[in-house]
């Protein structure tokens, strides 16, 4: 299997439909670039501009559609699918969601919850298996968002999250919002989240805007819902920075897929995410040169 | 049926028929989870509707965006995606807006939506180097009955009793007349797309057997069997030398299994 490859330190951004033309023509200066495969799959002419930019631009691939949490399986034609537009732009990264997506021969556009469980965790270790073997890379898996969680759940997600790495060797991507919103929505603290996942498994980093709702559970009470459709919060931003101090720097990822803006705006927040991890790095190198 | 498979079968129900409270007890979240849960239910209906609608602009331009949405929103309920691209999701969807009501004001519905939903993925497709009058000749006389062509991607064929491509036409060109008679009258047509563009042409009867059959992947012997039945005088040659100076065509096998010349 391929081991990953060297990522830039500079943040990088989600590359959108809408966008990809703009980045042909004019070769923003952004660290590197992630895509959904399931938006090329179909898409020749995309997928035709999108070799072109993986000839400049480091590639992360994240898929949405492969559903390593499904009782039905992993779906194996989206899989070979996805493996060969792998083998076409040769990304840096490849990841995906703890979550589930497919029952039978459907697919519910959604990225829906688990229950944290023994059951789970050996239907997930199987598939991320299958998935890593059908890739012949690495598969990063995500933390979700979430708005529910199961009754009948046995540990929480980071002790899950824990076990999964212990017994499979995988990496996780940590995305800083969703932690953000799940903590929000579920009542937990952030922090401690952070602190308890294993930072040496920890190789991606995400952040995306979220959309605060009246909470029509909680009368009075406020749900933030994870639209991507807005510039990172203040608070998630704070929390970066805390994640960086846990994590090291990694690779760092601004999404955005709703509401999509002028690719200037994404490009703005990707500068700010590498301004925050200055503040993190500058403290360090002073110390190092100080000594 | 492991207690993991149950729970997803259930949860599966509620996403795509919009029940919440049915799974409730599986959830916490907040003080009534059915609420929070609602919250995928909406995001499956919202995301796939969007996706429905933004995959039939000229439709939505035909019968008026409430009309589809409302079409959109029950075909979302009885049809799920089969697979993870969006993109080509909706296929099915002229078939089932011509069974909506109202729908039989419009006897061309189905047939412009269907257009509509190609050139969508006609825009998206790619021209493949073209196969040349040189490479054709190439091939040995006699093995050429025998041989099939592949085209380009980017094309779709359609037969229909109206004349839908000057509506859509009309549509592409944002500036309505007044008045628009739609004369009833059978037209064969073939389009064309690539790298965002795509045009049509008209065909006669024989032209379109031809390249359907051809797009078919028959043999040319089969495929000329095929426009003679619609017009005896037709000319296969004549066809053939059409395709290849269009473009059309990108690759030609002695047989069909498409071998490479």
């Amino acid at each position: 299997m391929s081991s990953i490859h060297h990522m830039p330190s500079r943040a990088g951004v989600g590359l959108r439909l809408p966008h990809i033309e703009e980045a042909v023509a004019t070769q923003p200066s952004v660290g590197w670039l992630e895509i959904h495969p399931e938006n090329f799959l179909a898409n020749p002419h995309a997928t035709e501009l999108l070799q072109e930019l993986a000839g400049r631009y480091p590639i992360s691939v994240h898929t949405v559609g492969l559903s390593v949490g499904s009782v039905s399986g992993v779906d194996r034609a989206h899989l070979k699918r996805v493996r060969a537009l792998i083998d076409r732009v040769d990304p840096v990264l490849v990841s995906g969601h703890l979550a589930w997506s497919t029952h039978g021969a459907e697919y519910l556009n959604d990225l829906l919850p688990l229950p944290f469980d023994e059951e789970t965790l050996q239907l997930v270790a199987r598939h991320l298996q299958e998935v890593q073997d059908g890739l012949g890379r690495p598969y990063l898996l995500e933390n979700p968002s979430s708005y529910v969680g199961f009754a009948g759940s046995t540990m929480t997600e980071v002790q899950f999250l824990n076990e999964l790495v212990d017994r499979t060797g995988c990496r996780l991507l940590c995305d800083v919002s969703n932690v953000y919103v799940s903590a929000h929505n579920m009542g937990y603290d952030a922090h401690a989240y952070l602190d308890g996942l294993p930072a040496e498994a920890i190789t991606e980093l995400h952040l995306g805007g979220f959309s605060p709702e009246d909470d029509a559970a909680t009368p009075g009470g406020t749900v933030l819902i994870d639209t991507h459709a807005t510039e990172v919060a203040s608070p998630a931003w704070d929390l970066y920075a805390y994640a960086l101090g846990r994590f090291g720097l990694k690779p760092t990822l601004i999404e955005w897929d709703n509401d999509i803006p002028a690719f200037t705006t994404l490009l703005g927040q990707a500068a700010v995410a590498d301004a925050v991890a200055a503040t993190m790095i500058e403290p360090e190198a002073r110390r190092v040169a100080a000594r | 049926m492991s207690p993991l498979a149950d729970v997803q079968r259930r949860v599966r129900d509620a996403v795509v028929l919009g029940d919440a409270a049915s799974v409730a007890s599986l959830f916490v979240g907040g003080t009534d989870a059915a609420q929070r849960l609602a919250i995928h239910l909406r995001h499956y209906r919202t995301s796939l509707v969007t996706a429905v609608l933004g995959r039939f602009p000229a439709t939505g331009w035909l019968v008026g965006t409430p009309l589809l949405e409302d079409a959109a929103t029950q075909f979302v309920r009885e049809h799920p995606p089969s697979a993870p691209c969006i993109g080509e999701y909706g296929q099915r969807f002229p078939q089932f807006l011509a069974t909506w009501p109202g729908a039989e004001r419009v006897p061309y519905l189905r047939a412009f939506a269907d257009l509509d939903w190609h050139l969508g993925r006609l825009a998206l497709a790619i021209d493949l180097p073209v196969l040349t009058r040189d490479d054709l000749a190439a091939v040995p006389a006699d093995d050429l009955a025998n041989a099939a062509l592949t085209i380009q991607p980017g094309t779709h064929y359609a037969h229909t009793e109206w004349p839908i491509d000057e509506l859509m036409t009309l549509c592409l060109s944002d500036a309505a007349p007044a008045q628009f008679t739609l004369a009833d009258t059978e037209i064969w047509i073939e389009v064309r797309g690539a790298r965002g563009s795509f045009r049509f042409a008209r065909l006669t009867a024989a032209e379109f057997s031809f390249r359907v059959a051809i797009a078919d992947g028959l043999p040319l012997g089969d495929a000329a069997q095929r426009a003679w039945d619609s017009d005896s005088t037709f000319d296969p040659g004549l066809g053939l030398a059409a395709i290849v100076d269009g473009g059309l065509a990108t690759s030609i096998g002695r047989n069909l299994l498409g071998v490479q010349p």
